[in-house]
Parts: C-alpha cells; sequence; structure tokens
C-alpha cells in the first residue's frame, strides 16, 4: 500500500515539476486540471493527493510559492518553478528517460538476441 | 544534500503549526470553489456541482494526514505532545511523583558523590595538570616488597638509564618553617627536579618556574614557587610577589614565580604551598646529604611514557637500571629492584585504601539505586492498571503499540530526568561537602573532587538508564492491552509475580543490617565517650616541634628535649610538662616494636610486638597514669644510670606470667634496656580497647627529632598555655615553630571525629534504607490491591468487614517481609559477633530495631490496605 504510493508520488511530482515548466506559474487547481487533461482517464488519482506532493516539492526548494487571485478572482496560491526546480526537472526527465529506455529494450528482446 | 534543508524547514513548520494549518485550509477552499465553478460550467446544479468537486478532492481528513506528515516532524511533536501530557499526569499525581523523585534523586546523588572519587582517582589524579593519569610511578623495591623512594643520585642515573619514560620528575616532600625569626610557621613544600614543571606541562599563573639549571649543582639558586592558594593569602595575589624574599627555614629565597590555580603538588591529596630545587636540600635541610648518600631514599619520582614506548619496555628497562645499580652500590641497592606502577595503583597516599574501598561502595549504592527503580517500577505498575482503561480507549482510537509504549515511555523518562536533576545537585553538594574535610593530623590534606560535565553525563545515564529499567514493565504490560478487553472489563490484569516479592523482602532484610549496624556504631561511639581512657586528658595541652630541618645529632636533640623540659617546668602554671614521641588515641595508631623479654620463651615463630612510646621522664604524672611498681625515668642529664624500660601490667601478665618485672632487660634495637617500673594499663589506640601490651622508653636513651609536648595545667584552663610555650620555645629556638596546638580533648575528639564518619554514614544511611524499603512495601501492596479491586468489592459486597480485609492484605504481604528480616536479622547478628568477638550482644539493639522496623513495614502495608478496603463496593463492581 505504501509502496504504492511513494511510486504514484514519485511520478506525481516529476508530472508537477512538468507542468509548471510548460505553463508557468500556476495554482493547485491548474495544475490538477492539467495533470488530468493530459493523463485524460488513465489516471484517476484524487486531486487533494497533490496537495502534500507540492508540500514536498516546496520543502524541497523546487518550487515556490505565493498568494495570488484566481481567474475567478479568489484568494488562491500559485506555485512556479525555482532554478534548482529546473535543475531538478531536467535530471530527473534524463533519469526517467533512461529508465524508459533501458525498460523498452528489456520488452524488445527477443530470446535469440541473446549470446 | 537537501536533507538538512528540509528538516529545518520541517522543524520551523512544527513551530509555525497554526498558520501552516490556516494556509492548507484555504488553498483547498479554493480549490474546491473552483472546481465547482467548472462544474456548475458543465450544466450541474449546484449541490451536485459541489458534491462532484468534493468527490473529486477525495478524503480532506487523510489528504490533511498526509500533508502533516509531509510538513513538520512527527516524531517530535508527538515527543512534546507526549512529555505535556507526562507533565499533566505527573501534576495529577504529585505525592506518587515526588517519592519516585526524590527517592531517585537521593539514589543518583549518592552514585554520582562516588563516581566523581572514582573520577578523580583513576582519570585526574593531580588537578591543574593534563593527562595526570598518564603518569606512572617509578618505584624502587626492596625485596620484602616494601617501597623505598629513590635517591637522588639513583634519580639520576635512572633518569638516564630509563629511556622508555620521558623526563623522569624526583620530588620530596618537606615542611618548611617559613617566616621572619620568631613568628615562623609551619608549611608544608616540596623539593623538586628541575624538570619538575615542565614535564608536567604547567604554565605559571605569574613569573616562572624553576630552571632546570637551577636545579644542577648543590646550593645554586635560592628559588622557591608558591601555590596559587598561598599567593592569594600570604600575597592577597599581588603581582609584586614574585621577586620578594621569603624566609624558608632561615635561607631567603626568591619567589620566582606562582603555581597555576588548584596545583597541589604531585602527591595528591597531600596539599603543598611551597616548590624549592632539590638542590637546595643541604642549605635547606641543615647540612643533610640526601644529594651525595646513595642509602638515602628521600624521593619519589614519576614519568610519563615516551610516544611509541610500552610500559613493558619501561619496566625492562627500569629493572635492568636497578639491578645495575645494585652491584655498583651494593652497600646501598643491594636487594633493590624496581616497579613501574599506575598512578592509581600507587603505593602510598590515599589512593591505596580508596579505591578499592570505592569500588565496593559504587557496587553497594547501584544495587541500591537498582531497589529505588524496583519500587518505581511497582508504584507504576499499580497506577497502571488504574489507567488500563485510559490506555485501551487511546488503542480502540487508532493509537499504534508504539505511541503507548512511548506515551509510558514519556512518563517514566521525564521522572527519571526530573530525579537525575535532583541527584546531581545533591552530588554537587556531596562532592563540596566532602571536599571540606577536617584537616587530619598535621598535613595539609584537599580531595580535588569536582563535579564536571562527566559526572553530569553520568547521574543523566543513571536516569535513563533508570528510566527505561522501570518503564519496561508497564509499558510491555500496557502496550500488550487488548482494547476491547481493556474496555471490557478489568479482569486482564498483569499475573501475580514472585519477583515483586522477594525485591519487597530483600529492601527489608537490607534495611535490617544497616539498621543494625548504625545502631551498633553509634551506641559504641556513644559508650566511648563515656567509658575511662584510664589516664587524665582534661587539663593537658599538646604541641609539636620538628628539629628535623637541621638536622641534629642525638646529643643535641637529647639536650634541646632537656632544655625545653626545664624551661617549661619553670613556668608558674604548669603542674608537670613531659615529651612524647607518641600521644595515645591518634588516628595513627602507636606504633608496635618486637623485642625479645628476659625470661620469656616463644613457643611459635615470629616475634613478640608491643606498642612502643618513647617518653621523658614526667610523662607519667603528666598523663595519670600510676606507677604501680618501680620508678620514674631517671633524669635526662643522668649519665650514669643504664638504658631504662618501663612496661604496663598487660606486658607484665601476657610476657611475663605475671612474675615480678623489675630488673628484667628487654632486647630491642639499638640495645638492652633494664625494665625499672611497672605503669598501670590504660588506653593507646581507641577508647573501649581491650587492654594491650606496652613499653616504654626514655628520651634520655633514644632521643628523637620530633616531639609531642604534654603540658599540665595548675589553673585549669590548658588552652592559656599556649602562648607561654610559644615564647619558651621562641626562645630557646627563634625559627622554630611550635606546630599541632590542642588541648587532649580536642586531640581524642579528633580521632573520634574520623571514627564517627563510618558511624554517620550508617546513620543516613540506616534511614534511607528504611524510607525505601517502606515505599517499596507501599508500593509492592498498592500495586497488589489495584489487582484486586473487584474482588475487595465482592467480598465486601457478601458482607467482609474492611478490618478483615485489611488484615488479610497485610498477613499476605507480611510473609516474605519477616523472612526478608529475619535473614536480615541473623546475617547482622553473625557480622557483629564476628566484628567484635568477644563483644557482648547488645540486646536492645536486636530486639528494637526489628521492632522499628516491623512496625514502618506494617504501616507501609495498612495504608494501601486501608485504602484498597474502603472502596465502595459498587463502584467496584460496577465495571462489570
Amino acid at each position: 500500500m505504501k509502496q504504492k504510493t511513494d511510486v504514484l508520488q514519485g511520478t506525481l511530482a516529476l508530472m508537477v515539476l512538468k507542468t509548471l515548466d510548460v505553463l508557468g506559474p500556476q495554482h493547485g487547481y491548474g495544475i490538477a486540471r492539467r495533470i488530468e487533461q493530459i493523463s485524460g482517464d488513465l489516471l484517476a488519482v484524487n486531486q487533494g493527493t497533490l496537495y502534500p506532493v507540492l508540500l514536498k516539492l516546496e520543502q524541497e526548494g523546487a518550487i515556490a510559492s505565493e498568494w495570488g487571485a484566481s481567474e475567478n478572482n479568489r484568494k488562491a496560491r500559485f506555485y512556479r518553478l525555482t532554478r534548482e526546480g529546473r535543475k531538478q526537472l531536467q535530471a530527473e526527465t534524463k533519469d526517467w528517460e533512461q529508465t524508459a529506455a533501458i525498460i523498452a529494450r528489456f520488452f524488445d528482446a527477443k530470446a535469440e538476441d541473446l549470446p | 544534500m537537501r536533507f538538512p534543508r528540509r528538516f529545518l524547514t520541517r522543524l520551523a513548520n512544527s513551530a509555525a503549526r497554526r498558520t501552516q494549518e490556516e494556509r492548507l485550509r484555504e488553498e483547498i477552499e479554493g480549490h474546491i470553489a473552483l472546481q465547482t465553478a467548472e462544474n456548475l460550467r458543465a450544466g450541474l446544479s449546484p449541490i451536485e456541482a459541489r458534491r462532484q468537486a468534493m468527490l473529486k478532492f477525495g478524503g480532506v481528513e487523510a489528504m490533511k494526514q498526509d500533508y502533516r506528515a509531509e510538513r513538520g516532524l512527527l516524531f517530535i511533536e508527538n515527543l512534546l505532545g507526549d512529555l505535556g501530557n507526562a507533565g499533566r499526569t505527573i501534576r495529577r499525581m504529585p505525592g506518587v511523583a515526588a517519592v519516585i523523585i526524590v527517592s531517585l534523586a537521593i539514589g543518583i546523588g549518592v552514585n554520582t558523590t562516588i563516581f566523581s572519587w572514582i573520577q578523580m582517582v583513576l582519570f585526574e589524579p593531580m588537578p591543574a595538570v593534563r593527562g595526570a593519569a598518564n603518569f606512572l610511578m617509578v618505584e624502587p623495591r626492596a625485596e620484602n616488597g616494601g617501597y623505598t623512594g629513590a635517591s637522588w643520585l639513583e634519580y639520576r642515573d635512572l633518569q638516564s638509564q630509563v629511556s622508555a619514560l620521558r623526563d623522569i620528575v624526583a620530588s620530596q616532600m618537606v615542611a618548611f618553617n617559613v617566616g621572619e625569626t620568631g613568628r615562623t610557621e609551619r608549611t608544608h613544600g616540596q623539593l623538586v627536579s628541575g624538570n619538575y614543571f615542565s614535564a608536567l606541562g604547567l604554565k605559571p599563573a605569574i613569573g616562572r618556574f624553576i630552571q632546570p639549571e637551577e636545579a644542577e649543582r648543590p646550593g645554586t639558586e635560592p628559588v622557591v614557587v608558591i601555590s596559587y592558594d598561598y599567593w592569594q593569602t600570604r600575597f592577597r595575589g599581588a603581582p609584586g610577589a614574585v621577586g620578594q624574599k621569603l624566609r624558608v627555614n632561615e635561607r631567603e629565597l626568591i619567589v620566582v614565580g606562582v603555581a597555576p590555580k588548584d596545583f597541589q603538588g604531585t602527591m595528591v591529596p597531600l596539599k603543598f604551598e611551597l616548590w624549592a630545587p632539590a638542590t637546595m636540600a643541604p642549605a635547606l635541610l641543615g647540612g643533610t646529604r640526601d644529594l651525595e648518600d646513595r642509602s638515602t631514599r628521600a624521593f619519589s619520582l614519576i614519568g610519563m611514557l615516551r610516544p611509541g614506548a610500552t610500559r613493558e619496555e619501561a619496566q625492562a628497562e627500569f629493572s635492568t637500571a636497578m639491578a645495575q645499580l645494585a652491584r655498583d652500590y651494593p652497600e646501598a641497592s643491594a636487594g633493590i629492584g624496581g616497579e613501574i606502577l599506575s598512578f592509581w595503583d600507587a603505593p602510598r597516599g590515599p589512593q591505596r585504601f580508596l579505591i578499592s574501598g570505592l569500588a565496593i561502595l559504587q557496587g553497594v549504592m547501584l544495587l541500591l539505586l537498582l531497589a529505588v527503580c524496583g519500587n518505581t517500577a511497582n508504584l507504576m505498575l499499580a497506577r497502571g492498571s488504574t489507567r488500563q482503561r485510559e490506555m485501551a480507549v487511546r488503542v480502540a482510537l487508532g493509537a499504534g503499540r508504539w505511541r503507548i509504549v512511548s506515551l509510558v515511555l514519556s512518563e517514566n523518562m521525564l521522572l527519571a530526568f526530573l530525579g537525575a536533576g535532583l541527584g546531581a545537585a545533591i552530588a554537587v553538594w556531596g562532592t563540596t561537602a566532602l571536599r571540606v574535610a577536617p584537616m587530619i593530623g598535621a598535613f595539609p590534606i584537599l580531595f580535588p573532587t569536582k563535579v564536571d560535565e562527566f559526572t553530569l553525563a553520568f547521574a543523566m545515564l543513571l536516569g535513563a538508564a533508570c528510566g527505561l529499567i522501570f518503564s519496561a514493565a508497564p509499558a510491555v504490560h500496557l502496550a500488550r492491552l487488548d482494547p476491547q478487553d481493556g474496555l471490557r472489563s478489568s479482569s486482564n490484569t498483569p499475573p501475580r509475580s514472585r519477583a515483586r516479592k522477594v525485591l519487597m523482602g530483600v529492601e527489608v532484610g537490607l534495611a535490617m543490617v544497616v539498621l543494625i549496624a548504625a545502631a551498633l556504631f553509634l551506641e559504641s561511639f556513644r559508650s566511648a565517650r563515656q567509658t575511662d581512657p584510664r589516664f587524665r586528658p582534661e587539663g593537658v595541652l599538646l604541641a609539636a616541634y620538628d628539629l628535623s630541618g637541621r638536622n641534629p645529632d642525638e646529643a643535641s636533640e637529647r639536650e634541646f628535649a632537656a632544655r625545653l623540659l626545664e624551661r617549661l617546668r619553670s613556668l608558674p602554671d604548669v603542674e608537670a610538662a613531659a615529651i612524647a614521641t607518641n600521644v595515645p588515641v591518634d588516628l595513627h595508631g602507636i606504633p608496635r616494636r618486637s623485642f625479645t623479654v628476659q625470661g620469656r620463651v616463644r613457643t611459635e615463630a615470629g616475634q613478640d610486638r608491643a606498642i612502643s612510646n618513647t617518653v621523658t621522664p614526667g610523662y607519667f604524672k603528666v598523663m595519670g597514669i600510676p606507677l604501680l611498681e618501680g620508678n620514674d625515668f631517671a633524669e635526662m642529664r643522668d649519665k650514669t644510670a643504664p638504658a631504662q624500660a618501663i612496661v604496663n601490667e598487660e606486658f607484665v601478665r601476657h610476657y611475663l606470667n605475671g612474675e615480678d618485672a623489675i630488673g628484667r632487660r628487654i632486647q630491642r634495637r639499638p640495645g638492652s634496656f633494664a625494665i625499672i617500673g611497672v605503669a598501670r594499663n590504660s588506653v593507646y589506640d581507641a577508647v573501649g580497647e581491650l587492654a594491650q601490651p606496652a613499653m616504654y622508653f626514655s628520651y634520655r636513651d633514644l632521643p628523637e627529632e620530633q616531639g609531642e609536648i604534654h603540658l599540665r595545667t595548675r589553673s585549669g584552663n590548658e588552652t592559656a598555655l599556649t602562648s607561654e610555650a610559644r615564647a619558651v620555645l621562641r626562645d630557646l629556638d627563634p625559627m622554630l615553630p611550635l606546630y599541632d596546638v590542642r588541648t587532649f580533648s580536642q586531640h581524642i575528639e579528633r580521632n573520634l571525629y574520623l571514627r564517627r564518619i563510618p558511624a554517620r554514614m550508617f546513620a543516613v544511611l540506616g534511614p534511607l534504607l528504611l524510607g525505601l524499603a517502606a515505599i517499596g512495601i507501599y508500593a509492592v501492596v498498592s500495586y497488589a490491591v489495584a489487582r484486586r479491586t473487584k474482588e475487595i468489592g465482592v467480598r465486601l459486597t457478601f458482607g467482609a468487614t474492611s478490618g478483615r480485609i485489611v488484615l488479610q492484605i497485610i498477613r499476605e504481604s507480611l510473609g516474605a517481609i519477616t523472612l526478608g528480616s529475619a535473614i536480615g536479622w541473623v546475617l547482622a547478628l553473625v557480622i557483629s559477633v564476628r566484628a567484635i568477638p568477644k563483644g557482648p550482644i547488645h540486646l536492645p539493639i536486636f530486639l528494637g530495631v526489628p521492632a522499628i522496623l516491623l512496625g514502618v513495614a506494617t504501616l507501609a502495608c495498612w495504608i494501601p490496605a486501608q485504602r484498597a478496603s474502603r472502596v465502595d463496593p459498587m463502584a467496584a463492581l460496577r465495571h462489570e
């Protein structure tokens, strides 16, 4: 149970960083919507789980936040990527791509390919 | 990398908890509002729109939990919460908490005090000297096992031959007469080698130390280093002290520097005030041959291993060097080997008797502390069973096992650390109280014990250990609790335990032994005061003089004593005057000498030994000891009479079968002495002792450098003689101080004071153990009663009277108590018979102490039993 959330949280963090990288400063709801739109029905998470992830990222210094006004003029907290967050995103993207490539190769490999 | 930052942020968040909660709440609200607006745009009804938004967001509370766990440090927050809770719990049971804290504090305080002594002896044997524990004693040792000390020339040889030790340091203890003519004062100092201060790694408080070249050739530089205290008291800490002249043993020495604060020399706990180069010995000690004579072994040596060298190497080199010296100088060094010893293993000084005694004491006190822990565990268990419901509710509401354990642990730890804190305070007080122990005899003594961070750490460690020990049982018990059972009834109580009763019995037995010992000590102390010493101490003034500074020969010693006596006897207030080498009832005891006496044939191997004192004529008159036969010694200046001896009654009875003693000869070194008189028995070592054989010799035949002047006053006020006696001595020799002036009664009191120390220790320990046993019994019985509240309720319902119930509870507990005290009583009896083989058994003590102890024990049972018997039967049964 716990392990599953951990994995999810890890990927969720990466999604949040990427979202902020692409869209610029966003409030929590905006981030949630974006993730939802992109992943479609494949990722059915409670939107609430986003907030602990945001807090963790903020404490790590990858993102920063401040109060602002949302489109319907409500008070909302806006998150933006910091320089450190950008670096983290780059590093993690690379990691992720590497991992994905390795996994992909494993899946492609056939018995006759082996020496 | 990232960890410290997150940690700090989280720590800060823990503090700013409220604002953070607020922020989260607002964010969630905003989020849901946005989603609701979105849903409204999609055409849902307002209520449905908000419902969908909430659904999509998911469980707010669960998320908040995650958020909080992410935000702060749950561990620390829980701990703070637990501590707060613990504080409240403790405040709700002030009585029990006070008992626990105080008993822990005493246990920890006593242990810490003893530890500070052990620490001193083992790790910091010389105050102000860094790494003093690394110094080794370099001890020449005679074949018979005696440590002889080293001669100066031997020291110089060893210094070059034992290369495994760097900087061997030599020092000799001397008594100096310091001050101007007619106003001298006895001060203790050390004659030291030139490397003394540099090898100890000391820095002068002001000025400089003795230079190596100043201790090269005899009589080179008349310099002296003074102690910090001496500087403060005699020179008021003035920087101008350096360069001043100090008159020491009639020589002017120039003060060149002041030793650092707290430094008291290399023979702790002796406290020295002056240090002069060893090469000043001939000038200061009246032409002594210390520096040339290999058979005068006056110096003690210490040294530190050279880096990389081992103790075995040092020992081997030392042995080789001593063997070589024995070949080169057979008349002075034959049969003398050598031994390298650790500082704490020193053959002289207090370490010898301190370290083993301290270790035992520490062991006993740790056991005592363990008993305190046992008591506390029982008290906590007794309370624990009443809190079963509280814990069950906590478990039912989702508290984990660890949370329960940590809750119990934090309560106990808080108690333990409060106890340890108070204990540390007791230790600080205790060490200071022990530091200012009275000056014993003529030597200045200062025990440099102190409470430092190590000692405090020790106290806290003890506290933590105690906390863990007495938390274990209640924590395990409560954590195992099944919430359903716990809520349903009070039946799930921990099993009856034999260990608790054993603990109770042991405590009572221990208290019995110590209380009887305390009572016996006090009793013997009281009777010692009332018993007749068989001489007349009242009206006698004692004072000492010492000619050793001027290396006198026998003739001048005899002449000095004779002139001194003449002058003293001419004083109008003096009824009688005498000089003796030893004073009875002295701390150090009176020496025993081996001898043979005409007409006595020894059957078994070995030598006869008897108490020996050398006295001037008139001694028996001053002391009020009648001569039963024969006469007093011949006058001091009588050159015709043969060497004489006087013996006491017991000597005649024991060695001569009560036959006529007069005229027989006693052989002892250095010659043969004719018995000319028999004195009545008197007390020699301690008041109340059995009669001991004793011999007296005459100052005329065996003059000595040192003497104790005995003056009997005519007026009844012996202290009034002090100034007159001083004046007489000043007249005879203006540079000689009179020291250790005291009345005979004071002398006896001083001795009794030290006898009082064990008596006092037992007198304190006895009630302490009694209290401890009482608490122990109280705890065990409370616990037993708490387990049985329901049973008691049932009995009361069925008509048992509360009196019957109290009686039954007491009867159940009294079994273990009686057994424990019986064992303790027998043990005490055996010890007392062993200690005083012929002494009578003191019945009032052996009956009274058990009566008191059992009375207290019964009371300790009665209080909780009485409380239990007053439960409302309905209330007790209601949980069912």
